[in-house]
């Protein structure tokens, strides 16, 4: 699965994706993929925040400034949200910052969001790999000055 | 600064995959200060004591744990740090095992991605402020907001500790709604023989002076939160004093005013002083401002003449405030039943023998409006009664949830006609049949073994349809197999949903508490949580959270009695966690942006000031607020936006 095995490592593009993660659902369910012990790409750098709703745009915009090839969000499914509704919100952030990536020319496909719950380990073992893939086909993101 | 990084090799679980010596040449490189230690099982209480003992003896200032997930142990680690003298929140973990080492392939790549999350860690660590908890008084009393069976339980349970309890019920009487049922499935109790043991000792018992009842009344108004709530209270004017009088009645029959007894829901009449029904709690009757002559300005002073005890009717009597300090609430106000004259063909209101249940429940009632006997309005015993089921209920035009208690009753009536009645034709009428439980299907075994019972499922409760007149009604109907048919019903009752009580939209505006998108009161959450609101420190039971039979309602009470008393405990402070949003009022625009979008209802704005302020005792640290705010004026503790970006920047060097 992993293009290595076909093609030289030194060749192959190796994004570096940032993934924030919701404490009570999507973190929980990448644990869950853990101890399954489901084999997924390692690009993905996840950064724990209590809720979605924590997630402020501008860390998307900061991860992407500083040299991530692709940021993912993951949140409980709606209705699951520990807090009640920051999952909503971060919906409703996502869709503006979708917005705001184009005129910088990041292409929406760097910036992906999903619902993961705490059971849900191979849901986002099969998210991670979908977005490692992706943003692999992409190639490296170049912000243009 | 001084870090420490304690890597915990969980025996072979992440060293097989991640070398702890290349981690260490990694942080090393990048943070030539730090202390790095290798343990194989850090979480026992070996490797507990090895942490303490080498943060004491390294001078370690910060931590980093790279070990498991932080839901598994950052609890666990926390207090290792605490031990050693530490702030708790100057650590970082690193969940090197479950998404790392269990998930990667490639160890190279296990080692490199471990070497990144570390060194970001390390980053992290360093921005971490010491973090206390904060600890408030608090007050243990508490306020229940309606005297049904789930309020009074609960009632009786609190105060039993020794705590105050005020419990306000809007009506003269207590006992809810059963105690004004002479049966109760599914054993065929007695409603108000198994509810008087319980209000006796509300109104008498060993705890009843911790117990402060107030009738006919109302909460008007609820400021501060969980641990210490004000709320304003407003009593009717009784004119009765319940202390002084001794219940006897004497004062009924003198007064020259009738009027319809809306206890029995109209059946019968009352006078302007009376009891709701015989025996009815507390022991005292009422006056009815609107129909009492001397309270509309006239001459009669006939209760008073007859009244064998001195002061004890009032007719100065006036509305009265009360505000009462507590601690937490619980709403028990019960439910209401489903506007039958909402579904027309089924008669309800053209025609004088169609009951709704609660109707019905008093004409089978020995102190109801016809001593218990059933009767049409004719004054005949009926030679058959129909019962129509889910009556609003399942319905997407009306209701679309189970009432979940109606099958129930409807068999219960069923045995009660039978057994009155003898030989009396019953049909049930009905869409889908629930009875859940290990008592409820006995109720049911016997109806369906009832020779004059009948059983006709339909589709539609448009497939039904009233015709006749007050000698007798039949209903027309269209089964679920399209097969059509008459049946005649001197009688028929109706099992309407189960609906939120009126006043529930009043209170939940009151008390800030939500409601669900059918009106009942929102649950914290629909398994685990279903005795607390989603405001902190109101809790919910009974049907005005769902519709829900006694046992249910009397076990939510219970819940959130358990929960009161383990959360407010007299003597004992609040802690109140010290990971939540905290406002700098310098940098604050008072846009409000955050007060809209906290779930919690824990910001407020501060209109002197005019900054947001967050009530630490309500905030769950979430952290929405934190991103919403436009001016970063609000701190994310534990998440600040400096420990986060901090962060995302090590992790992509």
């Amino acid at each position: 699965m992993t293009p290595e095995k076909t093609v030289p490592t030194d060749m192959v593009f190796e994004p570096k994706i940032i993934g924030f993660l919701c404490n009570w659902c999507s973190y929980a369910g990448a644990d869950k993929a853990g101890t399954a012990q489901s084999l997924y790409p390692s690009n993905v750098n996840i950064i724990r925040v209590m809720c979605s709703g924590r997630i402020d745009p501008q860390f998307v915009m900061k991860a992407f400034e500083q040299g991530a090839d692709g940021v993912i969000i993951l949140a409980c499914h709606p209705g699951d949200c520990h807090y009640k509704e920051g999952n909503y919100r971060a919906v409703q952030r996502y869709r503006l910052l979708l917005r705001m990536l184009e005129p910088f020319g990041i292409e929406k496909e760097r910036c992906r969001f999903d619902f993961v719950s705490a059971g849900e380990g191979d849901k986002f073992v099969k998210v991670i790999t979908e977005m490692v893939a992706a943003v692999r086909a992409l190639g490296p993101l170049k912000i243009p000055a | 600064m001084k870090i420490g990084v304690y890597f915990c090799k969980c025996g072979t679980n992440i060293s097989d995959k991640i070398d702890p010596g290349k981690i260490r040449e990694t942080l090393v490189q990048q943070y030539p200060g730090i202390h790095f230690s290798t343990m194989d099982f850090m979480c026992s209480e070996e490797g507990k004591e090895a942490i303490e003992k080498d943060i004491g003896e390294n001078n370690v200032e910060r931590v980093v744990i790279a070990a498991c997930s932080p839901r598994d142990h950052e609890a666990t680690f926390m207090r290792v740090l605490s031990k050693a003298g530490l702030n708790p929140y100057l650590m970082q973990m690193v969940n090197i095992r479950e998404q790392i080492a269990w998930v990667t392939a490639d160890p190279d790549r296990a080692v490199e991605k471990a070497g990144r999350y570390l060194r970001s860690a390390v980053n992290r660590v360093q921005l971490h402020d010491p973090l206390e908890k904060k600890e408030i008084e608090i007050c243990p009393d508490v306020l229940v907001i309606g005297a049904g069976p789930a309020g009074l339980k609960t009632a009786l349970t609190i105060a039993g500790s020794g705590r105050k309890v005020v419990l306000v019920e809007k009506s003269p009487v207590i006992g809810g709604m059963p105690v004004r049922y002479e049966e109760l499935f599914p054993n065929m109790e007695c409603g108000p023989c198994m509810l008087e043991p319980l209000m006796g000792d509300i109104l008498h018992g060993e705890y009843a002076e911790n117990i402060e009842l107030l009738t006919m009344a109302e909460v008007t108004g609820v400021v501060g939160s969980y641990g210490n709530f004000v709320a304003k209270i407003s009593q009717r004017p009784r004119f009765v004093d319940m202390h002084t009088c001794i219940g006897c009645a004497e004062c009924i029959e003198p007064c020259p005013v009738s009027a319809k007894n809306t206890f029995n829901y109209n059946l019968n009449e009352r006078r302007a002083i009376s009891f709701p029904f015989a025996g009815a709690l507390p022991g005292a009757p009422f006056i009815d401002e609107k129909l009492c002559i001397s309270l509309q300005g006239g001459e009669c002073r006939k209760c008073q003449e007859s009244c064998p005890v001195e002061g004890a009717i009032i007719f100065d009597d006036r509305e009265k405030v009360f505000e009462r300090n507590i601690g937490a609430i619980l709403i028990a106000v019960g439910s209401d039943l489903y506007d039958c004259t909402k579904i027309p063909n089924l008669g309800y209101g053209r025609f004088g023998n169609v009951y709704t249940s609660n109707e019905f429940e008093r004409i089978m009632a020995s102190n109801g409006p016809t001593d218990g006997e059933i009767r049409t309005t004719a004054g005949s015993a009926p030679t058959s009664v129909a019962i129509v089921h889910c009556v609003g209920s399942l319905d997407p035009k009306h209701k679309e949830y189970c009432s979940g208690i109606c099958c129930q009753y409807a068999f219960k009536f069923n045995h009660i006609i039978e057994k009155k009645l003898p030989g009396t034709n019953i049909s049930h009428f009905y869409k889908e049949l629930a009875i859940p439980g290990k008592e409820d299907f006995s109720l049911y075994n016997h109806a369906r073994s009832n020779p004059h019972a009948t059983f006709i499922r339909y589709g539609d409760i448009q497939d039904l349809s009233v015709a006749g007149d007050e000698a007798g009604m039949v209903i027309e109907y269209l089964d679920i197999h399209g097969k059509s048919g008459k049946v005649a019903a001197d009688i028929i009752v109706l099992c309407p949903a189960v609906v939120p009580a009126e006043e529930s939209g009043k209170l939940g505006a009151v008390l800030e508490t939500a409601l669900d998108r059918f009106g009942f009161f929102e649950e914290l959450h629909g398994r685990l949580d279903s005795a607390q609101s989603k405001i902190k420190g109101v809790f919910l039971a009974g049907t005005c959270q769902s519709p829900m039979d006694i046992q249910k309602s009397m076990n939510q009470g219970m819940a959130a009695a358990g929960y009161i008393l383990s959360g407010l405990v007299a003597g004992r402070k609040l802690e109140i966690q010290p990971v939540n949003a905290e406002v700098d009022e310098e940098r604050c625009s008072g846009c409000r942006v955050c007060v809209a979008v906290c779930p919690y209802k824990a910001i407020s704005f501060d209109s002197e000031k005019k900054v947001a302020i967050v009530n630490d005792v309500l905030c769950q640290g979430c952290g929405t607020c934190v991103a919403a705010c436009p001016a970063a004026a609000i701190k994310g503790n534990h998440f600040t936006n400096a420990e986060i970006l901090a962060e995302i920047k090590e992790v992509l060097r």
